[in-house]
C-alpha cells in the first residue's frame, strides 16, 4: 500500500512515446564502456537483503546487483537467468539447469549447492518476506552443480514469474554469514550481478561498481551507478535539471510535457502492470449491497480523470489485468463512459466516506470524483490521513471507500489473488465469491497457458461486476534521462535495469 | 561547579518525563510498523512475525521497560526498519546537520547583529525601516519557500550552486561549503529576522542607560561606545534565543534537509516518524531534549561572563 502515493505519480507521468527531440537514445550508437550513471530514489530503501525486501525501489538496486534464476524481456517473457535451461513438464518436481562458471562478487562459486542454500534462507529466515513467495516448493534437491529439482507441494504455474523477483535472488551465503547483523545495510560481495556493492550512507547515496568478471561477457558498460533518495518528485526534476542525477523513475505529471519538449532530456514510456483505483468495503453499509457498489463504478468517469488527474499518462482501466499482460481481455469493458443516469437508476442517494492520503495529486482526484458521483445523487465525503493511519485502517477493513493502488506484478496472478480471492492478504473490501475463488485456484494449478487465461477472464469479469474495486487507470513504466544515457531498455515492472547501458 | 553538577541531576527527572512522553505519544499515534515495513508483501502470518520481532505483541509497559533498560545500559536499539543501530544512524547524520546548523546560525549572526545596531542607532531612519521591513519577510516566509526560490533562481536557472546533497567538509572543503550556502541561507533566514529584531530592540534599551551617557561624557567615541560599551550588554537577550536555536540544532532543520536532501537527523526524524521507526524516533527526540537542556545550561554561564553582575554562586 505504500505504492499507493507511488502507483498514482507513475500513472502521471506522459503516455506517449518519444523523447521530445532528444535523440540519441535506445540501440543509436556503439555502445561505449566508462563514465557514471546517478539514479533518483524516491524514496529511501530500508534494506539491501532480497530476503527481508518489501519496497519497490530496493527491487530496483537488488536487480543491478544481484542476479535472479530467471529474468524478463520487455514483453513480460520469462527468459534465463542463472537458470539456463528449465523443464516444468512435470508439475510438482521443475528441473533447471544452471548457468556454469558464474561467481559471486566476493569470488565464490554460484552452484546447485547455492541454489538450495538460498531457498532455504529464504524459506525458514527468522525475518524472511519471502516465506509465502515460496509456499509451494517444498524441497530443493541438488543433482550436480549445474542442476537442481525444485520440488513443489502442489502445482504452481506462477513459480517461474516469482523466481524473477527477490525469491529468485541468489547470494553468496559466505557474503551472508561475514556480513552478520549488518548485512542487509552492507552487503560487500554477496551478489553475481553487473554491479558491485561499494556503499550506503543512507539519506544520502548509495554507490555500486562495475563488476569487472561479470558472467555475461561485455557487459556492463558503466564503471558504476549512484542511486541518490531523494523523497519529492519536483525535487527529483530540480535535480534531473542542473545535472546532479542523469535518471529518474516518477516525475511529477505536470512536469512531463515541459521536459518532452526540452531537447535535452529523454522522455519515453510503456504501459506498467500496475493498477489504480479504490476499494470498495464490502464487509459494511452502505457497500455490503452490490447496487451501491455498482452505482459508483457507473458514476466514475475514468476518461476525466486519466485526462484531467493524470494528464493522459497511462490508459483506463476496465479491470486488474493490464494490456502489458499475456492474459489482458479486451474485450472488457463492463464500465466505461461514465453513466450518471445509468448510476441513478441502480442506485442512488446514499452517502459514503472515502479514505485518502494529504499528497495534492489524491486531493484533486478525490475531488473530482466527489463531483462526478454528486451527478448521480451520491454523496462522497472525503477523509484525509496520515499516511500510516490511512494504512492501517484500510487494512484492517475500517472504511467504506479507500483509494488504493497496485504496483502490479509479472504474473497475473499477483494482479488478482491476493485482492479478491476469499480471505486473500489484500483483500480489503471483503469480497468473497466462491466460483471467483475456484477460478483463480485453477488458473493458479494449470500450466496451460490458454486455460489459465480463460479462467483470469471469468474471474476479472465477476470481479468488475461485483465491483469490490473501482478501476480507473492503468500506470507507465517511463524511461526519464538526459539524452547521454543510451542502451535503456523498458521494462513493464517499472525496474531499471542498467547492465546495457551505456553514456556517451 | 556544584552549581553545574547541580544543574546537571536536576535534569534527570526532566528526561525520565520525556522518555514517558515520547514513548507514549509516538506508540500511541495510529499506524502499524508492521504494515509499513511489509508493504505489498504483509500478509496475516509475516505481520504477526513482524509484531513478534519487533516485541510489539508485548503490553505497552513492558516495552517502554525494555527500552528504557538498554538506554540506560547504554543501548539505544536497533531501527525497526532498517536494522541500523539507532546509535549510529544519529551520530552517521549529525556532522551533516551540525554543519548546516552551524552555517545557517553564522548566516543569521552575521547578518542580524550588524543590522540590528544599526538599525537601533540610526532609529527611524530609512536604515531601520528597511531593516525592519526585511526582518518581518524574513520571518513570514517559510523556510521551504525560500529554499525552493534559492533551488530554482541560483541552482536550477543560474547554476551557481549544486541542488542539494551533502559533501562532508573533511573530504572536500570547498565543495562542502558550495552544497551548503543555499540550505544554510533558508534554514538562517528566519533566526537572522529574530535576531536582528533582539539585537535592535535590546540595543536601544542599553543605549538610554546612564553609563552609556557617562562613557560619552568621558569622551570616548560614538564608535566605542555602541560597539565596545553597549553591544555586549545589549547580546544578553540574544544569547538566550541565539542558545535556544543551538540547542535546536541537533534536531535538525525537517523542512530544509528535505528540500536540500541533506542526509541529516532531521530528515531522519521525519522518515521515521512516517514509518513509524519506533527506536528511532525516540532516540532523536532524547537526543534532542539533551541538547536542549544543556544548551539552557550554556546559556546560563555565558550570561555570568557577558555580565558580571549576575554570578551564580
Amino acid at each position: 500500500m505504500r505504492r499507493v502515493a507511488l502507483g498514482f505519480i507513475l500513472v502521471m507521468l506522459a503516455a506517449a512515446c518519444g523523447g521530445g527531440g532528444g535523440g540519441g537514445n535506445g540501440g543509436g550508437g556503439t555502445p561505449k564502456n566508462g563514465g557514471t550513471a546517478t539514479i533518483a530514489l524516491e524514496s529511501e530503501l530500508h534494506t539491501l537483503d532480497p530476503m527481508d525486501s518489501s519496497l519497490l525501489v530496493e527491487r530496483e538496486v537488488f536487480y543491478n546487483m544481484y542476479d535472479s534464476l530467471f529474468t524478463i524481456d520487455s514483453s513480460l517473457a520469462i527468459k534465463p537467468g542463472l537458470v539456463k535451461t528449465w523443464d516444468t513438464s512435470d508439475p510438482l518436481n521443475y528441473k533447471f539447469t544452471l548457468q556454469s562458471g558464474v561467481k559471486y562478487h566476493d569470488g565464490t562459486p554460484f552452484n546447485g549447492a547455492s541454489v538450495k542454500a538460498n531457498i532455504e534462507r529464504y524459506k525458514t529466515g527468522a525475518t524472511s518476506r519471502r516465506k509465502s513467495d515460496l509456499s509451494s516448493v517444498k524441497s530443493v534437491e541438488v543433482t550436480d552443480d549445474t542442476h537442481v529439482i525444485f520440488h513443489l507441494g502442489k502445482p504452481d504455474s506462477t513459480l517461474l514469474a516469482t523466481l524473477v523477483d527477490r525469491a529468485g535472488m541468489m547470494l553468496s551465503l559466505d557474503a551472508v554469514s561475514k556480513g552478520g547483523q549488518n548485512f542487509s545495510l552492507a552487503p560487500a560481495g554477496a551478489g553475481s550481478g553487473p554491479f558491485e556493492f561499494v556503499e550506503w550512507k543512507r539519506n544520502d547515496h548509495l554507490t555500486l561498481k562495475k563488476n569487472p568478471s561479470y558472467w555475461r561477457s561485455g557487459l556492463p558498460y558503466l564503471d558504476g551507478v549512484t542511486y541518490r533518495a531523494i523523497p519529492d518528485v519536483n525535487a527529483i526534476l530540480a535535480a534531473l535539471k542542473t545535472g546532479d542525477i542523469d535518471i529518474a523513475r516518477v516525475i511529477a505529471s505536470k512536469d512531463v510535457a515541459s521536459l518532452k519538449t526540452d531537447s535535452n532530456f529523454i522522455y519515453k514510456d510503456v504501459p506498467a502492470i500496475g493498477f489504480n483505483g479504490f476499494e470498495l468495503n464490502a464487509g459494511t453499509s452502505p457497500f455490503n449491497d452490490p447496487a451501491k457498489r455498482q452505482a459508483v463504478a457507473l458514476a466514475i468517469d475514468r476518461y476525466a480523470i486519466l485526462k484531467d488527474i493524470q494528464f493522459n499518462i497511462g490508459v483506463v482501466a476496465y479491470g486488474p489485468i493490464p494490456p502489458s499482460s499475456w492474459a489482458f481481455d479486451s474485450s472488457e469493458k463492463i464500465y466505461d463512459h461514465a453513466d450518471a443516469s445509468k448510476a441513478k437508476s441502480t442506485a442512488t442517494g446514499f452517502t459514503f466516506t472515502y479514505k485518502t492520503t494529504s499528497d495534492p495529486v489524491n486531493q484533486q482526484l478525490a475531488q473530482l470524483m466527489q463531483s462526478e458521483l454528486s451527478a448521480a445523487g451520491i454523496t462522497m465525503q472525503i477523509q484525509t490521513e496520515e499516511f500510516a493511519t490511512y494504512q492501517q485502517e484500510c487494512a484492517n477493513h475500517q472504511f467504506q471507500a479507500c483509494g488504493v493502488s497496485w504496483s502490479g506484478r509479472i504474473d497475473p496472478d499477483g494482479n488478482i489473488y491476493a485482492w479478491w480471492h476469499t480471505g486473500g492478504s489484500f483483500n480489503d473490501s471483503l469480497y468473497s465469491n466462491p466460483q471467483v475463488d475456484q477460478w483463480l485456484e485453477d488458473a493458479r494449478t494449470t500450466a496451460d497457458q490458454a486455460k489459465r487465461k480463460q479462467d483470469y477472464d471469468n474471474a476479472q469479469k465477476q470481479i468488475v461486476q461485483d465491483a469490490p474495486y473501482v478501476f480507473t487507470t492503468f500506470g507507465v513504466s517511463a524511461q526519464i534521462s538526459d539524452t547521454k544515457i543510451h542502451g535503456f531498455t523498458l521494462y513493464p515492472d517499472l525496474m531499471i535495469r542498467m547492465a546495457e547501458v551505456w553514456k556517451s | 561547579m556544584s552549581y553545574i553538577l547541580r544543574r546537571l541531576v536536576l535534569m534527570l527527572p526532566v528526561a525520565f518525563l520525556v522518555t514517558v512522553g515520547v514513548f507514549m505519544l509516538i506508540h500511541l499515534s495510529p499506524g502499524d510498523p508492521a504494515l509499513i515495513i511489509l508493504g505489498e508483501d504483509r500478509n496475516p502470518e509475516a505481520i504477526a512475525q513482524v509484531h513478534q520481532e519487533l516485541g510489539l505483541d508485548k503490553p505497552l509497559y513492558a516495552q517502554y521497560l525494555i527500552w528504557v533498560g538498554h538506554i540506560i545500559h547504554g543501548d539505544w536499539g536497533r531501527s525497526i526498519t532498517t536494522h541500523e543501530p539507532v546509535w549510529n544512524a544519529i551520530t552517521d547524520r549529525l556532522p551533516a546537520t551540525l554543519e548546516l546548523g552551524i552555517a545557517a546560525l553564522l548566516w543569521s549572526l552575521v547578518v542580524a547583529i550588524p543590522l540590528g545596531t544599526i538599525a537601533a542607532v540610526r532609529r527611524g531612519s530609512a536604515a531601520d525601516r528597511i531593516a525592519t521591513g526585511v526582518s518581518v519577510a524574513g520571518v513570514s516566509v517559510p523556510n521551504f519557500f525560500i529554499g525552493i526560490v534559492l533551488i530554482y533562481v541560483l541552482s536550477v536557472s543560474a547554476r551557481i550552486f549544486p541542488f542539494g546533497g551533502y559533501v562532508p567538509i573533511t573530504q572536500d572543503p570547498w565543495e562542502s561549503l558550495r552544497h551548503v550556502i543555499l540550505p544554510a541561507i533558508a534554514l538562517g533566514t528566519a533566526g537572522t529576522a529574530i535576531n536582528m529584531r533582539f539585537t535592535r530592540s535590546s540595543m536601544i534599551e542599553v543605549l538610554n542607560h546612564d553609563y552609556i551617557r557617562t562613557a560619552r561624557a568621558k569622551g570616548a567615541s560614538w564608535r566605542r561606545v555602541v560597539f565596545v560599551h553597549a553591544l555586549k550588554n545589549a547580546l544578553i537577550p540574544v544569547v538566550t534565543i541565539v542558545g535556544l536555536q543551538i540547542g535546536g540544532i541537533i534536531e535538525g532543520a525537517v523542512v530544509t534537509e528535505t528540500v536540500f536532501t541533506w542526509p541529516g537527523v532531521g530528515r531522519l526524524a521525519v522518515e521515521s516518524i512516517f514509518n513509524r521507526d519506533y527506536t528511532v524516533v525516540q532516540g532523536v527526540v532524547l537526543l534532542a531534549a539533551f541538547s536542549y537542556m544543556l544548551a539552557n545550561l550554556a546559556v546560563d554561564l555565558v550570561y555570568g561572563w557577558l555580565d558580571p553582575r549576575i554570578s551564580y554562586a
